[in-house]
């Protein structure tokens, strides 16, 4: 797999080098080089929202930090990594159904959107908007697979790797997903493709 | 519409919409910084933790030894000076019998045995304090 940068991702190896090497720093640097914008992306994908997803990316990066002298190798780097992100992330999810069930609170403060994300531009009819909203009316599970699909473009090897689960299972739940979405169209009246061609480039 | 049944186009154009609407959002401003100084500021905090929990736990070591310390010196001299005060009582009261078994010289032997028991005891005291077992 490679990164961004169109070198091969940090592997265990590499880190387990620098580390018995005492270059704790130079294997963090390396693992933030790599994994920092994805594990921003699987936590605004598992919350949905963007200030809550910096905080939980923060501190899974410096769970990350902590944890990097234990680390042996035995996991995948990037499993490893991904684990973490995980956990912090349903640690915060668990925490705000119980939050929730206490006040009836909505989430609905700074959703991941455009008001939040400068770098998306916006279809002046707001039927993307539109659709996130759509988004957001479905099951948390089937959301959140959705969003990661889509922030890393498609990749079902890559969701399967940040979700920790087999491609299959994956491709199983975005089919259903869509499935869902597409049946709360129809419900709307919104299941014309030419509505949503329309505002394709 | 089951969930075999999308109709390809509208999964098409869906797709592509989808696509559209959740790009994946950019590290926000400042990201690393904030991590870094977010880093520095554990790693500070985490160095004086542990410098004040083992001198807390060096503080604690040493209270306990003078505690334990001292309560084994009250336990000797209590000992001590509770096993003089019974055998002077137990001889006082055993005088008469003494003195009519072994006649006036009881007083005499019996204080000549106290003295070389005495010398005994220190002199055991003194081989345990000075001899090689405790150096």
């Amino acid at each position: 797999m490679n990164t961004a940068l169109g070198r091969p991702e940090t592997s265990a190896a590499e880190v387990l080098g620098l580390l018995r090497r005492g270059a704790r720093e130079q294997a963090f640097a390396r693992v933030l080089e790599d994994y920092e914008q994805k594990v921003f992306r699987l936590c605004c994908a598992l919350l949905g929202e963007r200030t809550e997803a910096e905080d939980a990316a923060q501190e899974s990066l410096l769970r990350v930090w902590h944890a990097l002298e234990r680390y042996d190798g035995r996991a995948g780097l990037s499993s490893w990594i991904y684990a973490i992100t995980r956990n912090r992330c349903l640690s915060a999810l668990s925490r705000r159904r119980t939050f929730d069930s206490l006040d009836e609170r909505q989430w609905d403060e700074s959703p991941l959107g455009p008001q939040t994300d400068q770098t998306l531009p916006e279809a002046s009819d707001g039927r993307l908007q539109q659709l996130r909203d759509l988004v957001e009316l479905l099951p948390e599970r089937p959301r959140q697979l959705l969003r990661l699909y889509y922030f890393e473009d498609r990749s079902v090897s890559d969701v399967a790797l940040m979700l920790g689960c087999p491609e299959g299972t994956v491709k199983t739940g975005l089919f259903r997903a869509r499935a869902a979405l597409a049946t709360l169209l129809e419900r709307r009246g919104l299941a014309d493709p030419s509505y949503w061609q329309e505002m394709t480039p | 519409m089951s969930a075999h049944d999308i109709d390809p186009q509208l999964d098409r154009a869906l797709d592509a919409a989808l696509a559209q609407a959740l790009r994946a959002p950019g590290l926000p401003r400042g990201f690393r910084a904030e991590l870094d100084a977010a880093r520095q500021r554990l790693e500070h905090i985490n160095v004086a933790q542990v410098r004040a929990r083992l001198q807390d736990e060096h503080r604690e070591q040493l209270a306990t030894l003078r505690a334990d310390f001292v309560r084994i010196r009250r336990t000797t001299l209590g000992t001590l000076l509770g096993t003089a005060f019974a055998a002077g009582g137990g001889t006082v009261l055993a005088m008469p019998w003494l003195r009519a078994h072994f006649g006036p010289v009881a007083p005499a032997l019996i204080a000549w045995g106290g003295v070389a028991l005495g010398l005994l005891l220190g002199a055991a005291a003194l081989r345990g304090v000075l001899g090689p077992q405790a150096r």
